[in-house]
């Protein structure tokens, strides 16, 4: 298969995110997958480079090997091919014995810390807007290893502090005072990592696990580190970038488009010029 | 045998009284009690009390009628056919409901807890984010924690006294009224065989005082007895049986019939404003029994929705652009 990078006409932003994504996991990993564009990338890695990690379904589904891709994590299409089909309490349960290595997730807001919010937009006792809620975000953040969040980038979506924290970051709240202390403090022996990486859609970003800051690793092209400072309401660490996130490869695009989502339910064709 | 658990769709909606607490089978957009749920908004059952693993269009559906007072969960939407729930959401900006955050986790151990007997679940999801905030006690916040139905807190922390592990947050059991179930088969007697992933039906038939069960199909007790291993809910569990063929409509059910993304986008669509919701109602709910809703629906949709039965989905739904 042809693992030439594609040329920029030959694909699109949710091609670039979706092989991001994929990349972050390794093989042999146990990856919580939620619905979405974090299902193809996870599926994507298993028909590439991770032939043998075990993909959970956060409604029941025990390493799974969807022959079509599932609509969502309930669908009838996640079952064919698995380990099992159970339900919630053993995906929960399995997540917080310290099965899982990597979480994929998404979120309204993220903040310098890594702390992300799908819950509300401004004062949660009078929001502006209501939103989904957590989710099992929480739970797969706290469980997990390592989580990678997917987001669109907007300035607003990027702050200083989110004005609600769903997902723990790196650095959060010591309930009841709510005083901010690094996850490490207060996970205690349920301690495992944290958000590894922000793949947004200007660039990939990481956590310094210590200061449990972000900062910026690679600029997805036709985007400067300054740029992507200027969409964020803190002052991003750049100083720190290793170069442009590498393309996706022509046998990644066959795999995306001709296997796993013809139909283009999450991942749009770009059509040629 | 026959153990006198039929009952008809509005004998099980007058089960669910004003001011019930209330739960549901499924997840998200998969196996909701839908003919029932439609039940509920035509009989205008006020004041309920939601407690759900996870919400779907169900919920969005009650509480844009006006069912809902208080929803206890941790996600609503319609997953890639709308992105969140609009209904709970205009409700929540204009004050008409309360609404208690746990996360998921949170949910299904709290559901565990009750069907176990036990008074609350002992967990380390979530520790430092904003669910654990004492200001964020909506139920306290309105003075409803009585302690009887409505715990005295919404959560408690702990340290691990056994092994030293560490901070812990324990979260209280899901006690509700009634747990309406939509699955593929009951038993005369009550025996439920759930095909496909159960998500969370087992914990909330047995958590809830009342459970009723609605089925594609009422089979045979001894048919689910000749192979007890593939059954999902014990007979006793269960209260009261239906037989509502496309009951879950427009959500899926495995191996049975897919979600209709176009109906769900549809209402995701019209119903963000109470207007829009009442016009949805009046002509997919009221003046309308299950049978007058499937002939609306009509053949061609219910045929293209259909299960492959080697596949256990359709192949004639468009997902895609």
């Amino acid at each position: 298969m042809n693992k030439e990078f594609a040329k920029p006409e030959e694909y699109g932003l949710a091609d670039l995110l979706c092989c991001a994504a994929s990349r972050e996991v390794q093989d042999n990993e146990i990856v919580f997958a939620g619905t979405g564009l974090p299902m193809v990338a996870i599926m994507l890695a298993q028909k590439t480079h991770a032939p043998n990690l075990k993909l959970i379904f956060e409604a029941g589904t025990l390493d799974g090997r969807p022959p079509e891709i599932p609509t969502s994590v309930g669908d009838a299409r996640c079952e064919m091919g698995a380990s099992r089909s159970s339900g919630l309490h053993d995906a929960f349960s399995i997540a917080q014995r310290g099965y899982v290595d990597l979480g994929f997730l998404g979120g309204a807001e993220v903040d310098q810390y890594g702390n992300v919010n799908t819950t509300c937009i401004g004062d949660y006792l009078s929001p502006e807007l209501r939103l989904t809620g957590s989710g099992g975000n929480p739970d797969i953040n706290s469980f997990a290893k390592r989580t990678v969040f997917i987001m669109v980038h907007e300035k607003r979506r990027f702050t200083e502090q989110v004005s609600y924290i769903t997902s723990p970051g790196w650095r959060v709240r010591n309930w009841p005072g709510g005083e901010t202390v690094h996850r490490r403090e207060l996970y205690g022996a349920a301690y495992r990592g944290g958000p590894s990486a922000v793949i947004s859609t200007l660039g990939v970003f990481r956590f310094d696990e210590e200061s449990g800051r972000i900062y910026l690793d690679t600029c997805h092209a036709g985007n400067t580190p300054e740029q992507i400072r200027d969409m964020c309401q803190f002052d991003l660490d750049i100083s720190r970038v290793s170069g442009e996130t590498l393309p996706p490869t022509r046998e990644e695009l066959h795999y995306i488009h001709e296997v796993l989502d013809p139909e283009q339910i999450f991942i749009p064709k770009v059509k040629p010029v | 045998m026959s153990s006198g658990k039929r009952i008809t769709l509005q004998q099980a909606a007058e089960i669910v009284k004003n001011g019930s607490s209330l739960t549901f089978s499924g997840f998200t957009i998969w196996r909701r009690p839908f003919a029932l749920v439609y039940e509920l908004i035509r009989q205008r059952r006020k004041g309920l009390h939601l407690i759900e693993v996870n919400g779907g269009p169900q919920t969005e559906f009650l509480v844009g009628a006006g069912c809902v007072d208080i929803w206890e969960s941790c996600w609503v939407g319609h997953e890639l056919y709308g992105k969140y729930g609009a209904n709970l959401s205009r409700k929540v900006g204009n004050k008409e409901i309360l609404v208690e955050d746990y996360s998921h986790a949170e949910m299904l151990f709290r559901f565990s807890a009750a069907a176990s007997g036990a008074p609350y679940a002992v967990t380390q999801t979530s520790l430092g984010t904003d669910i654990h905030n004492p200001a964020y006690d909506t139920l306290g916040n309105a003075g409803l924690r009585d302690g009887r139905r409505i715990p005295r807190h919404k959560y408690r922390f702990t340290e691990d006294p056994f092994f030293g592990a560490g901070a812990q947050v324990m979260v209280p059991a899901a006690k509700v009224d009634v747990a309406i179930l939509c699955v593929q088969q009951v038993g005369e007697e009550g025996t439920v065989r759930v095909n496909g992933q159960f998500y969370s039906d087992p914990e909330v038939a047995r958590a809830a005082d009342v459970t009723i069960v609605m089925a594609e199909e009422i089979v045979p007790e001894e048919y689910l007895r000749r192979d007890s291993d593939l059954n999902t809910i014990t007979s006793f569990e269960v209260d009261h049986i239906l037989e509502v063929p496309f009951g879950a409509h427009p959500t899926g059910m495995f191996g049975r019939y897919d979600v209709d993304g176009a109906f769900l986008k549809d209402f995701y669509g019209r119903t963000r404003t109470q207007e829009g919701f009442d016009d949805f109602a009046k002509e997919w709910i009221h003046g309308l029994d299950h049978l007058g809703y499937l002939e609306k629906l009509g053949w061609p949709k219910m045929l293209n929705l259909k299960a492959n039965t080697a596949l256990k989905y359709s192949t004639g739904v468009k997902r895609g652009q």
